[in-house]
């Protein structure tokens, strides 16, 4: 039943939150145009190059390293640009929903309890993400 | 409370806004798929520390024809939400353009289609040769 006009009963973003969403703004820029070369090159890396059918976790073990053995300039590089990666992608995403919820979920109080949620899980699955790249691979014998 | 979303769904099919428009949705769209398989992905890669087989499992899962399909959306919101939000950042940046969306829009789905296309057709002859194969 359109009524001819939309009702936000959602107040306004307030002055004092203009710094952050002006660093919010700059910030999906500048992650996006990073995440324009890392992204790609990561998919076009595992899809084309190495190929979906042929992703084996050895090749995973051999360029992030095994936990506990030694750790070389490579498996370094390797671990800085996913755990770059990593995170522009997920702060990016993060933001991206909040901006999306925001124009359709008008209640405060749900979009609160929503972002609170999507908060927590970007928030854990990052750090799952970051803790193995710090760690590196599980030494786990027999896996392929 | 989904009132908003309701009206946004039957109003995006029902307003005629052409190509801005439906690169407005897309980019919503793909950008909403991005976060959602990147959630499972991360969890996925962050279990080659904590939970080998479970790592392994993902990867098989990797290589089942319906994520062979998957992952050709998976090529093409990555292309697309990268070429757009390119646009629009540029866009922003200069006033002057203005007059010219509607242009930077169709050639921004031109690079698109142009990048997208050849990346999801080797993709799929890939998943394709390797479901046909005897190495199978």
């Amino acid at each position: 039943m359109p009524t001819g006009r939309t009702v936000r009963h959602v107040k306004p973003i307030s002055r004092g939150s203009n710094k952050f969403e002006r660093a919010a703004w700059v910030f999906m820029r500048f992650s996006g145009l990073v995440l324009l070369f890392l992204a790609l090159f990561h998919f076009v890396m595992q899809h084309v190059f190495i190929g979906t059918h042929n992703i084996a976790v050895s090749e995973t073990m051999k360029r992030w390293g095994v936990q506990g053995q030694h750790i070389n300039i490579d498996q370094i590089a390797w671990r800085l640009y996913y755990g770059v990666t990593l995170l522009l992608a997920m702060l990016h995403g993060l933001n991206g929903v909040r901006q999306v919820a925001y124009d359709y979920i008008h209640a405060r109080p749900v979009f609160n309890i929503l972002m609170t949620v999507v908060a927590i899980v970007i928030g854990v699955i990052t750090a799952i993400g970051a803790l193995a790249l710090i760690l590196g691979t599980a030494a786990a014998p027999g896996i392929a | 409370m989904f009132a908003p979303l309701v009206t946004t769904v039957r109003e995006s099919v029902r307003y005629r806004g052409k190509e801005g428009h439906l690169s407005w949705v897309l980019h919503r769209l793909t950008g909403l798929g991005l976060v959602l398989f990147m959630v499972a992905h991360i969890f996925g890669m962050g279990m080659v520390a904590f939970n080998p087989p479970l790592h392994d499992a993902m990867i098989e899962l990797y290589k089942t024809p319906l994520f062979s399909i998957g992952e050709l959306f998976l090529a093409f919101s990555l292309v697309f939400h990268a070429i757009n939000g390119t646009r629009i950042a540029i866009l922003e940046l200069k006033p002057e353009l203005w007059n010219q969306q509607q242009k930077a829009t169709r050639l921004s789905i031109g690079i698109t289609l142009v990048l997208a296309l050849p990346l999801m057709g080797i993709m799929a002859y890939k998943s394709i040769s390797h479901f046909m194969g005897a190495g199978h």
